[in-house]
């Protein structure tokens, strides 16, 4: 039965949505700078989802966490990865075969199995935003796997990766609000990736004087 | 946890700031004493709790065995390699020092695993193992580990993400009867485990099975291993190859026991029979096709992950007796295994298979071992693998899905050929000319010996402690602890 949503739910449910609107502009990107920008958006909409349940919910420990999240996952880490590719060829090559259109169709696709998976489940017992929590969790971790096979792109897979945790942290947030500690490691979890993986990798594409595709990683095979 | 458990994590973790702060000389000492002194508090950990004086269950006490088992081992051993095998590294002594503190932290993490029971601390738990484990992996520099340290930090994080969606899953599927901030113990799952959701429980076993499959090497989601057990340091492989698989499976266990309390065993007895299947077969297969030795024995450990998810797949006493048996023989054999690999490949300066003639001539003590670890992951008597894989053959054929059992035997003769004949490849034949017979390095032959009392000691009789814990972890499970 249909009923009139509350006004946290209404907000929820506008950030859920911005989410996934903003991940998918990941498609037409072809360059790393706007893959960061994408990623630093979608951590000021999770910094918003976790206010917002923390207010909700009288959890200060979700009020800090989203301070956290704007400090580290919405500025620090994209100033400082965009710092470390300054050095490096910015742009990313599209796949041959796999164009925008299709990439949407295929994301879209995905959204699809994602609402259908979470519709079959009666996951909404005091959940902050009912019936779309589950749904734009997985449709945010399939379309970051999704970016990180259609984009043969050492540099915008890291970044997919990331969108990837926004979603966990997102799916944390609403369905599991009870573990706070969660959304902390998932925030470490990021600055190392962002720290440790991509000054790594931009430091061997550098040295070795090659594209940024992962054709460098291909050595080990069989 | 008791204070013997706090112990099992204080003793490595103090190991780490002592690495770094002494000399690697001193620093080898403390990680060999810290290696012995854990693995004699992890034995009497699970003595006390096949005694029913510990807090632990049988489950964690039985996965806490393998790092015993490896630590213990590789603790010692580290005192040959980092005289050893560093030698030519730039920065010596630094790398020296980052290896022993590493090793000792990754030890710590493995050994955090299996005292877990809250489902979220395992996830975390499991991501520091990552963390710990990427950065050994790269400690060589060399262009293979900067590869292989790249695919598994990535690959793991993404299987290991896939596994944090399964835990909120689970964690959404309790709120209605537990309340929205309630501590996701394993217990309380278990309590409630008829009330919970039948769709929402296999939507997050399936996506337990994939993510921390992942981190388990299971196919189709095990290409980071043999690239991180390849081009990893020695130790490193033993640890990552013996230890680590079993925590994954430790996790995936936990997620099987709520699933199969609640839904009965046949939700987690398919999928397993895929993941299990589909492991043998690339396991055996691309043992077959080997040159480099290191990654011949990680396509192996591919392959016994399969074996145990199919003992876990078949469900009978018998054969989840012998997967779980198999976790302690596939641990002990593969660490020695890697550990003697790593002596061999040290003396013949290269991993190729085809570069390395003689082993036994050459190096009588751990070419000799080599090559019974050799046997022994393929199967052969008398060694505790034989016993375990006998035991879940044995299950397979006496249930219903007997056809299974049969295509799990004909792959394991498969791996057996390429097993076999790798080995011996590598240890038969004569000594090279201009390579000297013989080794004197006490401490690597003393840790390599110790593992193989383990192999063979399995092989011959299961202690009354550990067939007491083998028989309630069985039940664990089954979903009735």
């Amino acid at each position: 039965m249909l009923h009139a949503l509350t006004m946290p739910e209404a907000f929820a449910g506008t950030i859920a949505m911005l989410l996934i609107v903003v991940q998918l502009t990941l498609f037409r990107s072809v360059v790393i700078g706007e893959f960061l920008r994408v990623y630093s958006l979608q951590s000021w909409l999770l910094a918003a989802i976790s206010l917002g349940v923390g207010i909700v919910e009288h959890g200060w420990d979700l009020i800090a966490l989203a301070v956290l999240t704007v400090i580290f996952k919405a500025i620090l880490l994209p100033r400082y990865m965009q710092w470390l590719a300054r050095g490096i060829s910015v742009r990313i090559e599209l796949p041959a075969r796999i164009n925008v259109l299709l990439s949407l169709l295929m994301a879209g696709a995905l959204i699809g199995v994602s609402i259908l998976t979470s519709i079959q489940l009666p996951l909404h017992q005091g959940a902050f935003l009912p019936k779309a929590d589950l749904a734009t969790t997985l449709s945010m971790v399939f379309l970051g796997f999704l970016v990180a096979i259609l984009r043969p792109n050492a540099l915008a897979q890291v970044v997919a990766f990331l969108t990837l945790e926004n979603g966990l942290f997102f799916g944390t947030i609403t369905l599991a609000p009870g573990l706070p500690f969660v959304i902390g490691i998932l925030l470490l979890i990021d600055v190392l990736i962002a720290v440790v993986v991509f000054a790594v990798l931009v430091r061997a594409l550098v040295e070795q004087q090659a594209a940024v595709s992962v054709s460098v990683f291909e050595r080990l095979r069989g | 946890m008791n204070a013997l458990a706090w112990a099992i994590l204080a003793i490595p973790f103090a190991a780490v700031f002592l690495s770094i702060v002494f000399p690697s000389r001193i620093g080898r000492v403390i990680t060999a004493v810290s290696g012995g002194a854990t693995a004699v508090c992890i034995f009497t950990e699970v003595a006390l709790s096949a005694d029913g004086r510990a807090s632990l269950d049988a489950l964690s006490a039985l996965f806490l065995l393998p790092v015993a088992i490896v630590y213990g081992a590789v603790g010692i051993y580290s005192t040959w390699y980092v005289r050893a095998e560093s030698i030519g590294v730039d920065g010596d002594e630094r790398y020296r020092r980052e290896f022993l503190a590493l090793t000792n932290g990754f030890a710590c993490a493995e050994a955090i695993v299996p005292l877990l029971t809250n489902m979220a601390g395992l996830w975390v738990a499991l991501e520091v193992t990552t963390i710990m484990a990427a950065l050994l992996v790269r400690l060589q520099g060399t262009e293979a580990s900067l590869e292989a340290a790249w695919k598994y930090i990535l690959i793991t994080s993404c299987g290991l993400a896939i596994g944090l969606v399964g835990v909120v899953v689970l964690y959404a599927s309790g709120v209605g009867i537990l309340g929205s901030h309630y501590t996701p113990d394993w217990s309380s799952y278990m309590a409630i485990a008829s009330k919970l959701d039948s769709d929402a429980l296999r939507l997050a076993f399936l996506l337990a099975l994939i993510g921390f499959g992942t981190k388990m090497g299971l196919a189709p989601m095990h290409t980071w291993l043999p690239d991180a057990h390849g081009a990893g340091p020695t130790p490193t492989s033993a640890m990552l190859s013996g230890v680590l698989l079993s925590d994954a499976l430790y996790v995936i266990a936990r997620f099987a026991a709520i699933t199969n309390g609640a839904l009965g065993t046949s939700v987690t007895q398919h999928l397993f029979f895929i993941v299990g299947l589909l492991s043998l077969f690339v396991g055996a297969f691309f043992l077959l096709r080997q040159r480099d030795v290191k990654r011949m024995l990680a396509y192996s450990s591919i392959e016994h992950m399969g074996i145990i998810a199919c003992g876990l797949a078949f469900g009978t006493r018998l054969a989840v007796l012998g997967a779980l048996l198999h976790v302690i023989n596939h641990a002990g054999t593969k660490a020695l295994a890697f550990l003697s690999a790593g002596r061999l490949a040290a003396r013949f300066e290269t991993r190729e298979i085809a570069g390395i003639t003689g082993g036994v001539a050459a190096m009588p003590v751990s070419g000799t071992l080599f090559a019974l670890a050799g046997l022994a992951l393929a199967g052969m008597p008398p060694f505790g693998t034989f016993r375990s894989e006998l035991m879940v053959l044995g299950g397979g054929f006496s249930a219903a899905s007997w056809p299974i059992a049969a295509i799990v035997l004909g792959l394991l003769l498969v791996a057996f050929a390429g097993l076999v004949r790798w080995t011996m490849s590598v240890t038969a034949g004569e000594l090279p000319s201009g390579m000297h017979r013989g080794e004197k390095d006490i401490g690597a032959i003393s840790s390599l010996l110790l593992v193989f009392l383990v192999v063979i000691g399995l092989g011959l009789f299961v202690p009354a402690h550990l067939a007491v814990l083998l028989d309630r972890a069985s039940a664990i499970v089954g979903g009735r602890p």
